[in-house]
């Protein structure tokens, strides 16, 4: 379990984050919504463990802040917003740094990992291809296979792993978006845990077992999609009034933006 | 044919299988950087053995080589005028030139890493300037100032106040031109223009006081030169050079995974504030000590990786060794050039190597532009 208690965090003196309290389970997929600015990847990246920050953030029992680099990445894998890389490596040398750390260090069984991991996120026959003459989403895709490499097992010696994906799908288009979501789906029912920062509402809806939905560095509501998703907090933390609807047979709510008033 | 062919899927399932390999294949240049370090291992030794062997006074490979198999002693194999010239003259450069090319090689590698971009090394952003004002210091200062210090260090004196010059112009480099993990070339290389020019500045002034015995000594700096090889210049730059270099391969994986940036170097698991501690001061020591035997040599640092990167590609687990070995190679055959192209002169090595360099830098910039967000 990552288990964040009153998270407060300033950059360049201002407080972007106050007291945010957060859980997610291994085995739950975690969406952490709301909108540009409301805090999500500041929040992401304290409990990667890079910023640094008031309050405690915790995985596993563990408070992070006494982990080592390499001890925290064997317990969680990252997929930042963006990547850029400054030298010509190939798709494969790229997914395969991920393994560098982990646990598996044998080589064959390393090149099976990463080939299967590309596979996963539908570009098994990209391993040769120059990373920096990808498509943007393509590029998203190949950190995301790196990530997974790192902690290939999501659960080891007992203790569950967690993917922490930023924007995992925004530049997708719409296959591979399901194709991620059911990837980050499929983590979590092997044991592993997910928090995945999310601007479609519809596909975390869908995918999401938790939602924490994020206003101005607070949380402004946490539970179940059907729980958070309904029009008194979209209009209050989007600023646009919209009907949510809930499909027919399951009750999943959506919203379409045909729906905000002018 | 085109790997977007190969990931569109049409095709039955077993060509698509076989097309997967073969890019799987296609994407490991491992194999190949494994090739490549051998066959440079063997040019570095042929490169040796011919430096050792030219020059004016002539010493034949068979005479060499029953001396170096043991059929005869050096008495039998080789005049004693032979002797000397090979044993405590040509040797000890040799030796030196090796030494200097791999660190000059290795540092602009790891810095080329550390500030992820292709354009970093140190003789372009002002270390070697800054190491060399070190340098300078001891040589003008030195008998008044620093007495107590020599009568310390002895002939480490040098390389050691060379070394914290360049540290300090890393550092100093490093907190201007790098904002919350990410590195401005531009600001890099303005900041390395200043600092560079800076330092010459003092180094100018220091020249101004200096005394006729210690203004023969500083001309040689300027122009970068093997010239003054000799076993103890050997002994006062070698271990601080091969200290740094057998720490650097330690530095690869962690060098690989900043090329992603810090905060993913980080999520990997790679101690990145002590990567970057450990890189500026082993890139320091080389150069200081480099600059400190030789003076400045430009142009290694920054040809010798990229040539590298193109034949192998950047995985520093292959870089750095292979760019050791070619630039020591090169440093040696860029000495034999100097000291034979107009006998019995000797042109200083730095001329050579930035005749070579600085068109292929110029080729790199033109080539490269899109690639390096200039
Ligand atoms: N380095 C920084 N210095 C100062 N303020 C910052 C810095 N980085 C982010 N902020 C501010 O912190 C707030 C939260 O930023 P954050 O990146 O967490 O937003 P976000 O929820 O991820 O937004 P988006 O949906 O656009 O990705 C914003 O108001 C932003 O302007
Ligand atoms: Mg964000």
């Amino acid at each position: 379990m990552i288990k964040v208690s009153n998270l407060s965090v300033r950059l360049s003196g201002k407080q972007v984050l106050h007291g945010v309290e957060l859980e997610a389970l291994a085995g739950k997929l975690t969406a952490i919504v709301g909108p540009n600015g409301s805090g999500k990847t500041t929040t992401l990246r304290a409990i990667a463990g890079e910023a640094s920050y008031d309050g405690s953030v915790s995985i596993n029992g563990y408070n992070i802040a006494s982990l080592k680099p390499w001890e925290l990445a064997l317990k969680r894998a990252v997929l930042p917003q963006a990547t850029v890389i400054s030298f010509p490596f190939t798709v494969r040398e790229i997914v395969r740094m991920g393994l560098a750390v982990g646990a598996n260090t044998h080589p064959e069984e390393i090149d099976r990992i990463a080939q299967e991991a590309l596979e996963a996120v539908d570009l098994a026959g990209f391993a040769g291809r120059f990373y920096q003459e990808l498509s943007g989403g393509e590029q998203q895709r190949v950190q995301l296979a790196r990530a997974l490499c790192q902690i290939w097992e999501p659960v080891r010696n007992g203790e569950p792993a967690f993917l922490l994906l930023d924007e995992p799908v925004s530049s997708l288009d719409i296959r591979h978006q399901l194709t991620i979501m059911r990837l980050a789906r499929n983590f979590c029912s092997r044991g592993g845990g997910v928090i995945a920062i999310m601007h479609d509402l519809n596909l975390t809806a869908m995918f999401a077992d938790h939602m924490v939905m994020m206003k101005n560095g607070r949380v402004h509501a946490a539970g179940r999609p059907q729980e958070v998703m309904t029009d008194a907090v979209m209009e209050n933390v989007f600023g646009c009034p919209m009907r949510v609807n809930a499909t027919p047979t399951d009750a999943v709510p959506f919203v379409l933006p045909h729906t905000a008033d002018a | 044919m085109r790997p977007s062919e190969m990931a569109a899927g049409n095709g039955d399932s077993r060509s698509r299988s076989i097309r997967m390999k073969e890019s799987w294949r296609a994407g490991d240049r491992s194999q190949a950087a494994r090739l490549l370090i051998g066959l440079l291992v063997i040019l570095a030794v042929v490169t040796f053995v011919a430096s050792i062997m030219t020059g004016a006074a002539d010493a034949s490979l068979g005479n060499l080589l029953r001396w170096l198999t043991g059929t005869e002693t050096a008495e039998q194999a080789l005049s004693l005028r032979d002797r000397i010239i090979i044993l405590d003259i040509r040797l000890p450069r040799a030796v030196l030139g090796l030494l200097v090319g791999a660190a000059l090689a290795v540092s602009g590698a790891v810095m080329q890493g550390l500030f992820r971009n292709p354009l970093a090394d140190p003789g372009l952003v002002g270390v070697s300037s800054g190491a060399s004002l070190g340098a300078v210091l001891i040589i003008v200062l030195g008998s008044n100032l620093f007495g107590p210090v020599f009568a310390v260090f002895g002939f480490y004196t040098l390389p050691i106040a060379a070394f914290f010059g360049g540290l300090g112009t890393t550092l100093l480099l490093y907190r201007i031109a790098t904002r919350s993990g990410q590195t401005s070339v531009a600001t890099m290389l303005l900041a390395g223009i200043a600092l560079a020019a800076l330092a010459g500045a003092i180094t100018g002034v220091l020249i101004f006081v200096a005394d006729d015995q210690q203004l023969r000594d500083l001309t040689f700096w300027g122009l970068g030169s093997l010239a003054g090889a000799s076993w103890t210049k050997v002994l006062a730059a070698a271990p601080i050079i091969v200290l740094s270099l057998l720490v650097v391969p330690f530095l690869a994986r962690g060098l690989n995974a900043l090329t992603l940036g810090e905060a993913a170097a980080f999520h990997m698991g790679v101690p990145v504030q002590r990567l970057k501690n450990v890189a500026i001061v082993s890139v320091a020591a080389a150069t200081g000590a480099s600059v400190a035997v030789s003076g400045g040599i430009g142009f290694v640092g920054i040809v010798v990786p990229h040539v590298i990167r193109l034949v192998i590609g950047p995985d520093h687990r292959f870089l750095l060794p292979a760019s050791a070995l070619l630039g020591g190679t090169l440093l040696i055959f860029a000495d034999m050039i100097a000291r034979t192209i107009v006998p019995p002169a000797e042109l200083p090595i730095g001329i050579i190597t930035a005749f070579a360099g600085a068109p292929f830098f110029l080729w790199i910039l033109l080539r490269g532009r899109s690639h390096m967000g200039l």
